[in-house]
């Protein structure tokens, strides 16, 4: 196959499978104004779930299906227990509190699954390689690059047509006045939190038949989720969809045309970003 | 029933105050341990911490040290330069080690060798291969009992000169030992094979560790053409690089993939039936390169105690404290400068064969082994058929060519 094809192929993959992780991050910052750091653990959670159930049942489906559910779950006890008490409180404490979060997870999932690496195989039905143009590609990929899109649109539709979806932004543009208008805001953060974990942990177990699950694999993929979200443009959903297939593609085509520079150029991007419009490619004006 | 338990009671105490007695008469004789224990290459550091708890209850049942019980200390380098001098330090002076054992990455070895010289303090690398530590950056206090790059490399330049492909190129993670073991294989295979074409450097492909998503280099090493690929990554960027490779065709027949650390355990055990057939791998020890009594009762404990077979670095870990308990027996004490003075040309039969440490720059010499991955239905995992041995002295760089320079 051509390499500019494949190239194309491999950045919209990588980006596609970034979207599904940062997305969650996005949309928790935008409603909630919480930047939460355990969002990589939530992910990585989902990707030994995927690993879990696989071993119980054999099936990567069930897993699909319940891995993110429990996670949400788990979600909302610390979005109950932990979050909630100090919203008032400075900023600087949530991410203090998050970040402990992510410490905790970490190494309970290292207590439960232990410190080696693990390999998850994807479905029957997507392993393998299919024909595109002159050459051939991994299923499992290509699957990724249709999943993203689905996913975003889905969103979309959510956030946009639904009344729930409706009531969400509202809240996101003005918590008091939402209140007062009747929306139980605390309810709708709890849910919020638990669909950001829900969808972290999504695509974490869609992560685990492409890379291998170890502990610490969440402390590597939030940096590049953060970046995602700032060059999208913080609490901006299709901002993050833009940012991650930009970072997919310049992942891809960096290796190939200027491997000098690729481990910095997310960082310059993000400084370029930050310098002549710091609220992002497609974020509101602040 | 009251005064049985009583007498139960004063059992007791008497036990923990005889055992105390004891305790007291000999200090234990202290081992610090540094290795990866958290982050992606956790895995290494458990193998490792296994390799010597095993050590350390062999020597203790065989009666310690000089008399004296052994206590291993370890802690977590996380694979970062200050951490590692920094859990240095702490070893010393706080918990007041003996010696120190241990290193996985290169980079914190680089750094935490000049500091031992301020320490005074016997270290023994176990896995990390920068050949800087026992060449330019050599001192009295540092030893290596592991394989060290050169040594590896020298193997897979033997091996791949023996192969048709004519141009090669490389992946390996983009930090010093990537661009270290793909500089040494030019130098190397060129000295033994001319008309080779070796792609430039931004040809290549040098992911950073940090890499999870491995197609942009899978296809840009497929694209070039080359029919000789040198892979240097390790641990989970190699376990996702061969996973991703075997979906992209990368493992199709069509060139010669040799990886120098593809036959660690820690690895294959990730990887199973997942891990291609037919592909050169190198290693530190593979378990069953030797058929001596020392590696089979080494294979067999380990695999009793821990359910899987020892990884390299469990052996390292495993055989630096054989070979510090032998060189205290040997000196009849742990008095660091004389440990310092004993290993220098101390040789001894350890479960990888006899490994003899070179005087002149504390480097193992010791034979290596390479072999072709080969599926076998009594192993878990991928095993190593045909095996290649390689007599420690072929591989070993001379001493002039370290440039260690020992004040």
């Amino acid at each position: 196959m051509d390499s500019v094809v494949a190239n194309i192929l491999n950045g919209l993959s990588w980006g596609m499978l970034l979207f599904l992780i940062s997305v969650g991050l996005t949309v928790v910052f935008g409603v909630m104004g919480i930047l939460n750091f355990a969002h990589g653990s939530l992910f990585m959670l989902g990707s030994y779930f995927a690993l879990q159930f696989v071993r119980w049942v054999g099936s990567f489906w069930i897993g699909l299906l319940l891995g993110p559910v429990i996670v949400a779950f788990l979600a909302i006890l610390i979005e109950r227990f932990l979050i909630r008490p100090i919203y008032s409180r400075d900023t600087s404490l949530q991410l203090l509190l998050t970040f402990g979060v992510m410490l905790i997870l970490d190494d309970g999932v290292r207590l439960i699954w232990g410190s080696a690496y693990h390999v998850v195989n994807p479905p029957q039905i997507l392993s393998g390689t299919i024909a595109i143009f002159s050459g051939t590609y991994p299923v499992y990929r290509v699957f990724l690059v249709i999943a993203g899109p689905l996913v975003g649109v889905a969103l979309w539709a959510f956030f946009t047509m639904t009344r729930w979806g409706k009531t969400l932004r509202a809240a996101a543009m003005d918590r008091r006045m939402a209140e007062i208008i009747g929306v139980r805001a605390p309810l709708l953060f709890t849910l919020v939190f638990a669909f950001g974990a829900w969808i972290a942990a999504l695509g974490g177990v869609l992560a685990a038949p492409h890379q291998s699950v170890g502990p610490a694999m969440g402390e590597h993929i939030i940096i590049e989720s953060f970046i995602v979200v700032v060059i999208g443009g913080m609490g901006s959903f299709p901002g993050a969809f833009v940012g991650a297939l930009i970072l997919g593609l310049m992942n891809a085509f960096g290796a190939t045309m200027l491997p000098d520079l690729q481990m910095a150029m997310p960082y310059i991007l993000l400084a370029i970003i930050l310098l002549a419009r710091p609220r992002g490619i497609l974020g509101e004006e602040l | 029933m009251k005064k049985r338990f009583i007498l139960g009671i004063s059992v007791c105490f008497l036990a923990l105050i005889l055992s105390g007695t004891v305790y007291a008469a000999a200090k234990p004789v202290k081992l610090g341990f540094v290795y990866i224990m958290s982050g992606p290459f956790a895995t290494y550091g458990q193998f490792a911490k296994q390799g010597a708890e095993l050590a350390i209850d062999e020597v203790n049942k065989a009666g310690g040290i000089n008399g004296r019980t052994v206590e291993g200390f370890f802690e977590d380098s996380t694979g970062k330069s200050d951490v590692g001098i920094r859990v240095i330090r702490k070893l010393v002076y706080e918990a007041g080690v003996d010696a120190v054992i241990g290193l996985d990455s290169s980079g914190v070895a680089s750094a935490v060798t000049p500091v031992m010289k301020e320490l005074k303090t016997p270290l023994i690398i176990t896995h990390a291969a920068t050949p800087d530590v026992t060449g330019t950056n050599c001192n009295r206090y540092t030893f290596r009992i592991s394989l060290n790059l050169n040594q590896n490399i020298a193997m897979a330049a033997k091996i791949a000169s023996e192969g048709k492909a004519k141009t090669w190129t490389t992946v390996g993670p983009d930090y010093s030992f990537g661009h270290q073991s793909w500089e040494y294989f030019q130098k190397y295979l060129s000295q033994r094979k001319s008309g080779l074409v070796f792609l430039p450097d931004d040809k290549a492909a040098f992911p950073p560790l940090s890499t999870t998503d491995f197609s942009p280099y899978i296809t840009k090493v497929i694209s070039s053409n080359a029919d000789g690929v040198l892979i240097s990554l390790w641990g989970g960027n190699l376990i996702d690089f061969v996973r991703q490779g075997m979906d992209m065709g990368f493992f199709d027949g069509k060139r010669e993939v040799l990886m120098t650390l593809g036959a660690a355990t820690e690895v294959l055990y990730a990887l199973k039936d997942k891990m291609p057939e037919g592909i050169w791998v190198g290693t530190r020890y593979w378990f069953n390169a030797n058929n001596t009594p020392v590696n089979k009762a080494f294979v067999n404990a380990y695999h009793k105690r821990f359910g899987v077979y020892p990884s390299y670095n469990a052996h390292g870990a495993y055989a630096a404290v054989k070979m510090y308990a032998a060189a205290a027996a040997k000196a009849k004490s742990v008095d660091k400068e004389k440990i310092v003075g004993t290993l220098e040309g101390f040789a001894l039969e350890l479960p990888v064969g006899k490994v003899v440490i070179r005087p002149e720059d504390h480097q193992a010499v010791t034979d290596g082994v390479w072999g072709k991955t080969a599926a076998d239905p009594k192993v878990p995992i991928r095993v190593l058929k045909p095996l290649r041995k390689f007599a420690g002295k072929d591989i070993t760089p001379s001493v002039a060519e370290t440039g260690c320079k020992m004040k």
